[in-house]
Parts: structure tokens; C-alpha cells; sequence
């Protein structure tokens, strides 16, 4: 086990220097950032200037070198736009993110799990018809529009919700349940099935032979087998909430780094997009790494051989 | 069987779950509001980059900015030019020197004296090449004190344009705090002798800022408070302007500015900017072998496109046409020079003399997200060109990229564009655009226009300037060296108990006036 979780954590800090290269030469790939930094009546004498004092006319080797040391101590350099270090402006704005991920994440757990259970556990009834519209319609409806709709029922006609920005739980309520209705779908559409699946499996049997009444075959037979499936897939769905916010934050003007990206990309900042790329990244090997450990939590039956 | 015990459990579970997500924000911030305090609240696009006006990178984080800062002079409704923190000036024979006698008496928020130091720091601290806005300050060769309260201004040049650079960049600044704080913490906690002090920033979210008990200006500012709150998607901030979150809203397009004149306690404010939108020739590079080195062909392309129409059914009419490459609003604009008329047969008889009765093959370009339907402008251009035989082949290309080709000189004989200006007149943008290999963007370059352009830039005399601008105004409806397109308006909508909230043409407003009824 602590030979597997070593080489686990070996294979991560490998990936993540992978990312740091690729981070380095997709910023590359796009367009001048001198012409788009300085005023548009610069002289081109003004912008090479620029250019020079920025770095960029260095060879890439050197400007690769620079980049990895300075990244290896968590120094992505200063954002152009912002003028301040890119990873403590990416770090400052974490926090909203991942709450309101969490709170999209929690959503869409508390609605699909009972939902899924009962559909999965009773299939072709009614109920089972409204678990599979539910996943269908969560990964279908596009969660923008979703949003807007929501905004002009919820805020703009009857008035309960603020329409924008992050205070207090009222203002969570729209953007959570906008940005939580794609893994609604998906998790519904997930129990539903692991939970159809499990119900057939021999020590289910076994458990209702033993005498055991149903809800206690439900929460320690099939639940806990249901729920080595969730985990992966929570975790997953975990890292691309984080990083997969950017319309959702853009609408509700919600302070994180979602809608940052759209910004730091259309203004060409490079320090700012590689910084934001590479915590993204981080955060979605962490959680990988988290889920692998979960199963082994979870289910006896899975062991990392030493 | 026992299924009563599962129909149960999902509903159990979700108040179990709700209960705990209540706890997890029950800890969050809660909005605080203080009801005898006059408070304005408006949404800005984007997200400041600072709020310092001279780091400040565009139009919405300077209008954040500029409620704490002065400058020597300031420029009024009319773009007139008047005293600020400079009580009067006097201007040398040769136009070199500017002379100013400062305002006494006038403290920062902080507490330092403003005077003749203050003025050479904040120069000092402004041409510095890491200063966004630093070539807006090196307009001035030296700034020097005289004594406390009078400071010595000079150019390299005469330069006309000095005392409105001044009053749209060169923010005053306190030398004691800048120096302590540097210019990172001076961005996120700017201190000027402005109107409005700051109070708070708190990233993305909002800028709070409050009055200036002891401003210079009596009796103003009006309002207590005032919270600036970035809204990014337009449809959200029509959505807060109409339930009362927020009371100025801006950039709406004009299908939202439509639907909000039908909303009560909304009011609509519209106006046109200081952008030209146009599709340029090339003679530099790309351009120079084809059918539009000849002015006839491009005043043939001027004919043949319907910018009316366009402007109609692209953004409800609410566009004027374009003429040369100045709006209205701008010193020398020649209200007698006449928009270039649709008349496809004109454009014909051109093509004609030209040597092109058939038309021609033409490569064309514009830039993708980055102005209101632009794109399906562009399409409209290609569709009108093709009526008259000039056949192009459009390329949209992302925005970044354009730019960039742009730069280099290296895009299609022709491409649309648009330039933005808010010095209130049009020389710095007729510069870069036909500024030749001198200037970034342009792919133009004629002798006329230089000299004219050269002329205009050393002329202190604003009638004398003014006849030069409209000499070249008429010189660019002969030989255009653009198909002129169009001068957008913008919209905006206020809450209706918003008084003498007055936003100029170039975007730009300064709350001081503002007030609640």
C-alpha cells in the first residue's frame, strides 16, 4: 500500500511537470502580447521595447529555463494585466470557486442519489420514467441558458434571488443549481444504473436469503457498492466543476477564476493563463489521487499489492 | 415487501443534506446595508486591472479610477478644457511652456499637501516605462517646480493636444504614500484629491468608494457612497437594472436598451461614441498591386456598399454614418462633407473608367468577437461588393490573431476595423491608422495626409487647427483611403431616480454630479 501510494504520488509530480511544459508552449501558440498590451498608437520602436522588457525576445530555451525555475517555486511571474504575481491572483480567487462548485457538487448529490436509488430499485415505474427524464434533461439543457432563465423567473420577476454576485447563501442558490444540473444528470443517470446493476449480484440475494430487512440490504449491500462508482465519477465531475465554471461564474458575476480565464486569455496574459492552467491541473491530479485512496476506503475488495 | 423504508429514505436524506448545506453558508458574509447613507451603485463590464489611472488598462477601470483623482485641467461636457487642481496657466510665445499656478490649500485623502512636488512626483512616477500610460506623460519633456504652488510644463514641440492628455491621464498623486507603498499596493489602494476616497476593493466582487468630505470642489460630491460592481455578461446587468440592484448599468446592445425603455423606474441613455468603424485599403504591402491603388476604385467601393442599410437591420438604425475618419464630436469635423451616397451604378461607372468593367478578385479580413456584429457587417460588404462585380474572399479571423497580422502589415488588401479615441480630437487616431510604417496598425500611407497630420500636430491655434482638420476631412472623401462604415451609439440605462448622471462620448463619466432623487 505505501509502496502504491509513493509511486502514485511520483506519477503525479511527474504529470504535473508535463503540464508545466505544456503550459509553456500553448501560451506560445497564440497571439503577440506586446502588441496587445501596449495602446494601439504605439510605435512599432515602442513595442519592441515592451517586448524586450517582458522577456519575450529571449531565445525559448531561456525563456523556458526562467519559466521552470520560477514555477517549481510557485512563481509564475507577474500577470500583465493585473500587475501583480499571477499565482497569489489565481490563489485569491480559489476560494469562490470552489464554493460554489461544492455547493453545485452537493446539489446534485442531494437530488441524485435518492432519485437514482428509486429509479434504479424500481424500474419501469413511474418513478424510474422521472429518474431517467431528469438525468436526460440535466446533461442536455445548456447550463447558460438555464442561468438567463433563471435570472429572469427567479430575480427579475419574483424577486427572491439576488441576479448577481457572491453574498450570503441566497446568492449561491441560482449559480449552484445552474452549475449543478450537469452532474445532476449525470450522477442520476449513474446511481440509476449501478443500482439496477446491483440488485441482481449474488451477495444481494444472499442478503435478503440471510433475512435481512430492505433498507438495511439497501445501505450496507448495495449503497456501499453503488458508491464506488459515485466516488470516481465525483471526482472527476469534481475537477471540471473547478475548472469548468467559466460561463456560469461570467453570468452571475461571481467572483472566481472561471470567468478570469476568459479574461486572462483574451488579453493575452501570459503569466495569468499558465498560473490558472496550472492550479487547475493541480487540483484535478489531487482529487484523482483522493479517489484512488477513497476506494480503497470504501471497498474491501480493492488493494494496491505491495 | 418492506419498500416503504426506501420511498423514505430519499426525502430524509435531502433534508439531512439541506440542513448541512444551510450550516456550511450560514458562516458566509452577509450583506450589510446602512439606510441613511446615499449610495450609488454601478455595474461596470469588466473587472478593474488596477485603479490606479495611469495602470488602469481600459475605459471601465479608469472610470473606477478617475472618482479619486484630478488633474491640473479638466476637460468639461464640451470638451473644453478648465482649471482643476491648476487654478490658471500661461503658454510661451513658441507654444513650449506652460505655466501653472496651482490651487492652494488642496490635501490628498491622506493628508499630504497637494502642490508643485506633487505634481513633478507624479510626473516623475509617470513616465516610468512600466506605466501603463507612460507615453501619455512623456507628452511633457520636463515638469519643474517653481515654487510651492507653480510649476513649469515643457514640450519638445508645441504640442496641442498637451492640456487634454493631461486632463484624460495625468492623474495626481500623494509622493509620500506612493513611494511607501509602491506602485503594486498603490493599485489596490490608490490615494488622490478627488471627489471620492477609497474604501474598499475586494476583487471582482466590488470597489466601494466614499465622499470626500473636504473635496476642493464645494459642495460636491453628491452621493455618500459609491459601489462599483463588475458585471461582465450584459444580459445579467439588465437583468440587476431592473430589480433596483443596480442604478447605472452600460453597454447594453440595443435590442436590451429596447426592451428596457418599456420597463418602469428604468431610463435609457443613448449616445454616440467616439469609435469609427471602417474597412481599410492597404498601399503598403499586401495592397500594393491591386485594383485599389486607384482612388477611383475606392471611392467606386464607397459607392457601392449601403451603409443604411446596414446600419438598419444590424443595429435598429441606431448608428450614424461615417465620414472621413472623425465623429461630430471631434475639432474640425466638416458637417459639409457628405456621406458617401448608395449608388451601385456610380460605383459601376467608376469601376469602369477605372479599367475594371468586370470588377475584380480581392482578399478580405476582419476580426471575429471583438465588436457587435461585426462579422455579419463584414458580410454585408462582401454581399454589396459582389453587386458591382469586386469579388472578395472573407476571412474572419480571431480577433488576437487579426491584431496581430494587422501589426505586422500582413492582412488581406483589405480589412475592417474600428479605432476608438477620447482625447476628443482625431489626430492620435488618424495618426495610427495612416500613419504609414511609422505607426502600428496602419497599412496607409500618402503624402498629403502626412503633411497635413504633420501640420495639424504643431498648430496651438485651435481655430488654424480646426481648418486643417477639415482641409484633410475633404482631401479623405476624395482619395478615401477607407470604405467609411459607421460611428456606433451606445446604450446604457439608469434607475429614474438618477439625476445628471452625463456620460461623454468616449465612454467616460465623473460621478461628483450625480445624485438620487
Amino acid at each position: 500500500m505505501q509502496r502504491y501510494l509513493l509511486s502514485r504520488v511520483i506519477q503525479s509530480i511527474m504529470l504535473m511537470f508535463g503540464v508545466l511544459i505544456l503550459v509553456f508552449f500553448l501560451v506560445r501558440l497564440t497571439g503577440d502580447p506586446a502588441r496587445i498590451m501596449m495602446p494601439r498608437d504605439a510605435s512599432p520602436a515602442d513595442i519592441e521595447a515592451f517586448r524586450d522588457a517582458m522577456g519575450f525576445n529571449e531565445p525559448l530555451p531561456a525563456q523556458f529555463f526562467h519559466f521552470m525555475t520560477g514555477a517549481l517555486q510557485g512563481d509564475f511571474g507577474r500577470s500583465l494585466h493585473y500587475r501583480a504575481p499571477a499565482m497569489r491572483i489565481v490563489l485569491e480567487r480559489m476560494p469562490a470557486t470552489i464554493e460554489l462548485s461544492l455547493a453545485a457538487l452537493i446539489f446534485a448529490l442531494i437530488v441524485a442519489i435518492p432519485l437514482g436509488v428509486i429509479g434504479g430499485s424500481r424500474p419501469g415505474t413511474i418513478w424510474d420514467t422521472v429518474c431517467r427524464a431528469v438525468g436526460l434533461v440535466g446533461q442536455t439543457i445548456p447550463n447558460f441558458w438555464l442561468a438567463l432563465m433563471m435570472i429572469s423567473l427567479f430575480s427579475v420577476t419574483l424577486g427572491w434571488f439576488p441576479t448577481f454576485g457572491r453574498g450570503g447563501f441566497s446568492s449561491i442558490v441560482l449559480p449552484a443549481v445552474a452549475l449543478g444540473l450537469f452532474p445532476l444528470g449525470k450522477f442520476t443517470r449513474l446511481v440509476r444504473s449501478a443500482v439496477l446493476e446491483v440488485r441482481n449480484e449474488d451477495y444481494v440475494r444472499t442478503a435478503y436469503s440471510k433475512g435481512l430487512l430492505d433498507h438495511r440490504v439497501y445501505t450496507h449491500h448495495i449503497f456501499l457498492n453503488v458508491s464506488v462508482t459515485l466516488v470516481s465519477i465525483v471526482g472527476v465531475q469534481f475537477g471540471y466543476l473547478l475548472g469548468g465554471s467559466i460561463y456560469i461564474e461570467t453570468i452571475f458575476a461571481w467572483p472566481g477564476v472561471g470567468r478570469m480565464i476568459n479574461e486572462a486569455v483574451q488579453a493575452r496574459d501570459f503569466p495569468l493563463v499558465q498560473a490558472l492552467a496550472f492550479v487547475s491541473a493541480a487540483f484535478i491530479v489531487l482529487l484523482n489521487l483522493l479517489t484512488d485512496l477513497a476506494y480503497v476506503l470504501i471497498d474491501p475488495r480493492i488493494r494496491y499489492e505491495d | 415487501m418492506n419498500t416503504l423504508h426506501t420511498k423514505w429514505k430519499g426525502p430524509t436524506l435531502l433534508l439531512a443534506l439541506s440542513a448541512v448545506v444551510l450550516l456550511f453558508f450560514a458562516c458566509g458574509q452577509a450583506e450589510t446595508t446602512e439606510p441613511e447613507i446615499v449610495t450609488l451603485r454601478v455595474a461596470v463590464p469588466t473587472f478593474p486591472n488596477s485603479l490606479d489611472a495611469s495602470v488602469a488598462a481600459e475605459r471601465n477601470a479608469q472610470n473606477v479610477s478617475w472618482q479619486l483623482f484630478d488633474s491640473l485641467v479638466w476637460a468639461n461636457e464640451q470638451n473644453v478644457i478648465e482649471p482643476a487642481l491648476a487654478e490658471r496657466w500661461d503658454v510661451s510665445e513658441d507654444g513650449r511652456e506652460y505655466t501653472f499656478f496651482l490651487r492652494e490649500g488642496v490635501e490628498f485623502h491622506n493628508g499630504e499637501p497637494f502642490n508643485a512636488d506633487a505634481v513633478v512626483y507624479s510626473w516623475e512616477r509617470g513616465i516610468q516605462p512600466h506605466i501603463e500610460w507612460s507615453d501619455r506623460w512623456a507628452r511633457a519633456e520636463s515638469v519643474e517646480r517653481v515654487d510651492e504652488y507653480t510649476v513649469r510644463i515643457t514640450t519638445a514641440e508645441p504640442d496641442p493636444l498637451l492640456l487634454g492628455v493631461m486632463a484624460q491621464h495625468w492623474n495626481m498623486v500623494p509622493p509620500l504614500y506612493t513611494q511607501e507603498v509602491g506602485d503594486d499596493g498603490f493599485g489596490a489602494a490608490p490615494v488622490g484629491t478627488g471627489p471620492f476616497q477609497f474604501v474598499e476593493w475586494v476583487r471582482e466582487d466590488r470597489v466601494v468608494l466614499e465622499r470626500n468630505d473636504s473635496y476642493w470642489r464645494e459642495g460636491l460630491p453628491l452621493v455618500d457612497r459609491v459601489v462599483f460592481r463588475p458585471i461582465p455578461e450584459s444580459s445579467t446587468r439588465m437583468a440587476a437594472i431592473q430589480t433596483g440592484e443596480i442604478d447605472i448599468v452600460n453597454r447594453l446592445s440595443f435590442e436590451q436598451a429596447d426592451a428596457l425603455e418599456r420597463v418602469n423606474d428604468v431610463d435609457v441613455v443613448t449616445y454616440p461614441i467616439d469609435r469609427v468603424f471602417y474597412i481599410a485599403f492597404n498601399n503598403l504591402t499586401t495592397g500594393i498591386d491591386q485594383p485599389t491603388m486607384d482612388p477611383r476604385v475606392r471611392r467606386a467601393m464607397n459607392y457601392a456598399v449601403d451603409r443604411q442599410a446596414i446600419i438598419d437591420s444590424l443595429f435598429g438604425g441606431r448608428a450614424q454614418l461615417a465620414t472621413g475618419l472623425m465623429t461630430s464630436s471631434n475639432l474640425g469635423y466638416d458637417p459639409s462633407v457628405e456621406p458617401f451616397p448608395f449608388d451601385p451604378d456610380r460605383a459601376r461607372e467608376l469601376l469602369a473608367e477605372a479599367g475594371y468593367p468586370d470588377g475584380f478578385e480581392i482578399g478580405f479580413a476582419a476580426p471575429a468577437g471583438a465588436y457587435t456584429n461585426f462579422e455579419q457587417v463584414a458580410e454585408a460588404v462582401q454581399g454589396y461588393l459582389a453587386e458591382v462585380g469586386i469579388v472578395t474572399e472573407l476571412d474572419i479571423i480571431e480577433s488576437g490573431r487579426f491584431w496581430d497580422l494587422e501589426a505586422e502589415k500582413q492582412l488581406p488588401p483589405l480589412f475592417g476595423d474600428s479605432w476608438s479615441e477620447r482625447s476628443g480630437e482625431s489626430l492620435p487616431r488618424l495618426r495610427g491608422a495612416l500613419g504609414g510604417w511609422d505607426a502600428s496598425f496602419s497599412a496607409w500611407s500618402d503624402p498629403v495626409i502626412d503633411d497635413l497630420l504633420d501640420r495639424i500636430s504643431v498648430t496651438i491655434d485651435q481655430d488654424e487647427r480646426a481648418a486643417l482638420y477639415r482641409e484633410l476631412h475633404r482631401y479623405m472623401q476624395d482619395d478615401p483611403p477607407f470604405i467609411y462604415l459607421y460611428v456606433p451609439e451606445t446604450f446604457e440605462a439608469v434607475r429614474s431616480n438618477v439625476r445628471d448622471y452625463i456620460p461623454r462620448a468616449a465612454e467616460d463619466y465623473f460621478l461628483m454630479f450625480t445624485y438620487l432623487d
